[in-house]
Order: C-alpha cells, then structure tokens, then sequence
C-alpha cells in the first residue's frame, strides 16, 4: 500500500511479472484528503447496502466473493465488501475504502471463474493502489492550476489548458494499465490462469462490434491509441498487453467454466431479460452466440426467441416461433413460452396454431396479469 | 471502471459562480397546523457534508469536520425542537427489507424537495400546476405510513446541509479576480429541511437556502446554523440562537 504510484502508462509494462506489493491488513485511511474520501464512500456504501439494485441471494453471493477471495488471496479480500447490483452493463467499481460493486451485465458476459476473477481483480488492484486518492489529488491539481493560470496568464492558459487536460486522461489511463497489470499479477498467484484476462475484452470489442452492425452503423477499426479524454486504454491495447503479460508469466491453472455455468444458471434468465430490454439486437445475439458455444439450452433459446420477436420483422416472428418451439421442446419450464410462441404465430398468419398456443398459456396461468388480453385474442 | 473521480474534473472546471436568483425560501401547506401539545418529530439520518473549496472549485471532503457537525447539528436541533415543546428523536435505522424501503423514500423526499425549490421556490420557473398564489402541494404518498421505525410518531424532519469553506488558494483567487472586476464565488453554504405528515405523507414544511451562516463546525455556528434551517417551522416562532 506504501509504494508510489507510479505516474507513466509505458513503466507498467515492465511490472508485469513482479511480485505482488506487500499487504497491510486492516489499512486505515491518513491525511485529511483520504479520510474524507472514505468518509464519502462510507456513506455512498450506506446507500448501496440498502438499494434495490443490490442482489441479495446469499448463494451467488457467497460465489462471487469466493472467486475474488481465491484469485487476490485470502488476507486480502477480508477489507472489501461486495455487491451485486442488477444492471445490464458490463462493469465492475472500486470505492476508495473498499466498497467493490459487481454489475450483472459483467456476469452475464465472462464465461468462467477465472476471467470475472480477471475483472474483480482488476478492481482490487485499484483499491490496493489507492487510485482514487491520487486521481482526486490529481483533479485537484489540475483545477488550481488551471484557475491559477487563466487569472494570472490568459496567454499561457490558452496554450497549455489542453495539454493539460490530456494529462490528466493520460494519467487515468496509466492508472488502468497497471490496475490491469497488478490484476494478471494476483491472478498468475491464484488457482486461476493469467491467459483468462485478455479474451473478456476480445469478446467485448467484437460485441461492440455485432452493436454496430445491427444498428446500421459503420464498424469502427479497433486501434491502440485511446481518444484525447478516454479515462482508459483500448480495449485492443488491454487485450494485447494482457496477452504478452500472460505469456510471460505462462502459469498453469483451471478456469472453471462449468461451475461457473451453474452458479450462474438460477440467475442468467433474468440477466437475458435485463439484456434484451437494452434494444441492442446485434450485440445481444453475438452474446447468446457466445453463451451458447457448449449448445442452446433452452433459457438461451427462449431469450433468442424473445429478442428475434421483440425486433419483429416478418422473418423474426418466424425465426422466433421456431426458438420458442425448441425451448418447450427442450423443456423450458415457463408458460411464457407458450405465450411468445402463440403471439408470434398470430402475426406469423398461423392463427390457429398461434391461438391454440395462447390457449395453452392461459391453461396454464389463468392468473396472468395478461390473461384478459391474450383470452381476447384468442376470443375467450 | 471506477467511478470516483472521473466527473470531478468537469465539475471543479464547471464551478463557476452560479447566479442566485430571487428565490423564495419557505413554503407551507396552506392551513396547516402543527399537532398542539407536543408533536413527537423522527429525525432522520441527516445528510451533512463539510469540507474545503479547492481553488478551482472541486469539493473536498473533510471528515472530521462532517463528524463535528454532524454532532453539532443534532444537539442544536435537539434543543431548538425542544424549545418549541416538541420532542425529536433519531430514528432507528432498520435492517432487510425495511431498510431498503426507507431508503426509496429518502430518496424519494430529496427528489421531492428538489422539485420544490426548482419549480416553487423560483416563482419564474413554477410548473402551470404551481402558479396558484398560497398553494403549496407536495406529498411522498400515504405509503410514509407504514415505513419502519415512524410507528407512533407524528412527523418525519430530514435535513440536509452542504458546506464548503474556501480554501486559502480560492480566497487568493477571489480577491485577485475581483481586482480584475470578475466575480468569482468562495464557499459554499446550502442546507434545506422539511416536515412530512407520517399519516398523509404530505409535505407540510420546507425551508431551503443557498448561502446560510453559522460555521457548523462550532457550536455556535451549528445553533445559528438551525435557527435558519428552522425559519418559517410552523407553530410557534422558532427562537433564535443565542447571542446572534
């Protein structure tokens, strides 16, 4: 926790192998700048403790801090608290005294222990490098100079004002690649194969891509080099330094794919709900794509079937009855299915089949909070 | 992925001197009347903040400074209700399910009181629903009711206060901006607090104001500081501190 953080993104590239920083347990805050930071995150906390977004299944619960606990060690992961938060975005945050939020949309996308041990990793390295306080410190920085300059030297101001800025970007990036480096580092110690952290943010630009192309927008290039105000670097320069760096440390170790599938499986259906709210037709199906790399279970043919028929084209409705089909084929259990299926059969001009579908759902849950309008399609 | 100080820059950039309109501080529900004898008042977990103005304008957090006045605050709350014959006590924070409960509707109530001072307390700004002169409507919901920890009580105060002392760098800042005829702000100085009606959920009382006095850190300052949260409290009238 004493080491200075170092400043410059091309120093990290060096630390990759390096033994992790000494530990302190227990760490308490110092100075009157950090104190107030934990002050804030200590009430901040207070609110995610009671928010409704937090998830609170004991059961994944447990699960998910086991992989933290198992890839940054034992003695370290005692000083986090951890919290799910039901939000269909791929991400994770750090708060400065140790508040740790894991988002859905982060477990929907990796595929094994190891690569959400990639991520959370990722996360601690932030805390444990006290981040936060040198990017506060950092803002503040910036702001006095800033101010100081445009009062003092409007001249100087107009000519250094942008480079600083960038500086202060370029410093955030720093500060990512070496919360990514120190994460390969504790997941080169853990159970956990440091070549799991590079493919999550492979998967992630080719997501972005299947976003782009389903909304009829121009694919962009993957570069290296990050925009002037990116907080951080390329998902192409995070994929390959993580590559080379996993390269290096060439450890041994076992992803853990099919736990992860079933600790997972009693939450994915209404992760694949949130998802497929998000309108985002391309990306979503290259996610089930993904998902569904072992066989299309029927959670996933039934999320397929809904987002084929939330798009709606002539060719979905069929493309979806067809999903719906082998999800209830397959023996998915809600009568949701039988539902979608008889919807899209009624805009497919296959109204018997379609009614004799819906007659099945509301067979099934009479109760429905629909039932009065699927009974009205199907003239009950 | 971190989402501490990524705003902060745009914001100490952003913070420049805000324009402090004509702006009315107070409402009351029309034809409200506090419970006579004494009203038993929840006082929920105050929001308090206190901290430095940095010279370009960022907030910084100062810990001891929030836990001094929060301390403060309570006491001189305590003993400002008391004056008026009305007890006040903490409100018990809940556990489970009852506590995310409450914490929707303190959220719900900073969304509500913010809706108060920008479309009432701005008579410019006032939603056509608004304009009626002497109308002061606003409720969280009957659903107040049957919140955790209010059994009982009579009324719910949530208080808010928000301090920033500027700091030597933008006092400096100011007084040189000055010389050169541009007004620049040092400080920051913001606190509301309102009453709900536990049986109605209706807001019956708010008093917000952008620029307050009394150095919440300090005793004194903290006893100023609530005689002017409390200006207009219905019932009696709220007696000012001290040797103000």
């Amino acid at each position: 926790m004493r080491r200075p953080a170092a400043l410059s993104g091309i120093a990290f590239a060096l630390i990759a192998a390096a033994p992790l920083p000494p530990y302190t347990p227990a760490y308490e805050p110092t100075g009157v700048d950090e104190r107030g930071m934990w002050m804030q995150a200590d009430e901040a906390e207070r609110q995610m403790r009671d928010s409704p977004f937090v998830l609170r299944d004991p059961a994944l619960n447990a699960y998910v801090r086991g992989i933290l606990c198992r890839t940054v060690g034992q003695d370290r992961c005692q000083s986090t608290r951890l919290y799910i938060q039901r939000l269909p975005i791929f991400n994770a945050t750090m708060y400065p005294n140790g508040m740790m939020t894991v988002w859905s949309g982060l477990l929907l996308r990796v595929r094994n222990e190891a690569e959400l041990g990639a991520v959370l990793g990722h996360e601690f390295g932030h805390f444990e490098q006290r981040h936060s306080l040198e990017g506060f410190k950092r803002a503040r920085g910036l702001g006095d100079l800033l101010t100081w300059t445009a009062l003092l030297s409007p001249t100087l101001y107009s000519s250094m004002a942008t480079s600083a800025i960038g500086g202060f970007y370029s410093f955030s990036r720093g500060q990512e690649t070496e919360a990514d480096l120190l994460g390969l580092a504790y997941l080169a110690q853990s159970p956990y194969p440091a070549a799991s952290a590079a493919p999550v943010w492979e998967r992630l630009m080719a997501e972005a891509d299947a976003t782009a192309a389903g909304r009829k927008r121009k694919v962009k290039a993957h570069r290296y080099s990050a925009g002037f105000f990116a907080s951080h670097p390329t998902e192409l320069t995070r994929a390959t330094y993580l590559r080379d760096a996993a390269a290096k440390a060439n450890d041994p170790g076992y992803p853990a794919a099919a736990a992860y599938r079933a600790a997972l499986a009693p939450f994915i259906g209404d992760f694949l709900t949130d998802q497929i709210k998000l309108n985002d037709f391309g990306g979503t199906d290259y996610l089930l794509g993904q998902l569904a790399a072992d066989g299309w279970t029927p959670d996933l043919l039934y999320a397929r079937a809904e987002l084929y028929r939330q798009r709606g084209n002539p060719r979905d409705l069929v493309s979806a009855a067809q999903f719906y089909q082998q999800a209830i084929d397959g023996g998915f259990a809600g009568a949701e299915a039988q539902r979608g299926l008889g919807l899209s059969l009624l805009r497919s001009q296959q109204l018997d089949a379609g009614k004799e579908a819906l007659r099945r759902y509301l067979d099934a849950t009479p109760a429905a909070p629909d039932a009065a309008m699927i009974g009205a399609l199907v003239g009950q | 992925m971190r989402v501490f100080f990524k705003s902060l820059v745009a914001v100490a950039l952003l913070a420049a001197a805000l324009p402090t309109a004509a702006q009315e501080k107070t409402g009351n529900k029309p034809g409200f009347t506090l419970t006579p004898g004494t009203a038993r008042i929840v006082l929920m977990r105050p929001s308090i903040r206190v901290g430095e103005q940095s010279t370009g304008g960022m907030f910084e957090p100062n810990a001891d400074w929030t836990l001094q006045a929060r301390d403060m605050l309570g006491r001189a709350i305590g003993s400002v209700q008391g004056q008026l014959g009305n007890s006040v006590v903490d409100l018990v924070e809940p556990v489970g399910a009852d506590a995310s409960a409450l914490a929707e509707y303190q959220a719900l109530f900073t969304t509500l009181a913010d809706s108060v001072i920008v479309y009432q307390f701005f008579p410019g700004n006032r939603l056509p629903t608004k304009k009626r002169k002497g109308q002061f409507s606003w409720t969280l919901g009957p659903g107040v009711a049957s919140l955790p920890g209010l059994k009982g009580a009579d009324y719910a105060l949530f208080v808010t206060t928000d301090d920033q002392f500027g700091s030597a760098g933008r006092k400096a800042v100011q007084l040189l901006a000055a010389l050169g005829g541009v007004g620049i702000t040092s400080g920051v100085h913001k606190g509301f607090a309102g009453l709900v009606d536990i049986r109605t959920g209706d807001l019956v009382w708010l008093n917000a104001d952008l620029q307050m006095g009394g150095d919440v850190r300090t005793e004194e300052g903290a006893q100023k500081r609530v005689a002017q949260l409390f200006e207009g409290f219905p019932g009696r009238p709220v007696p000012s501190a001290t040797g103000q």
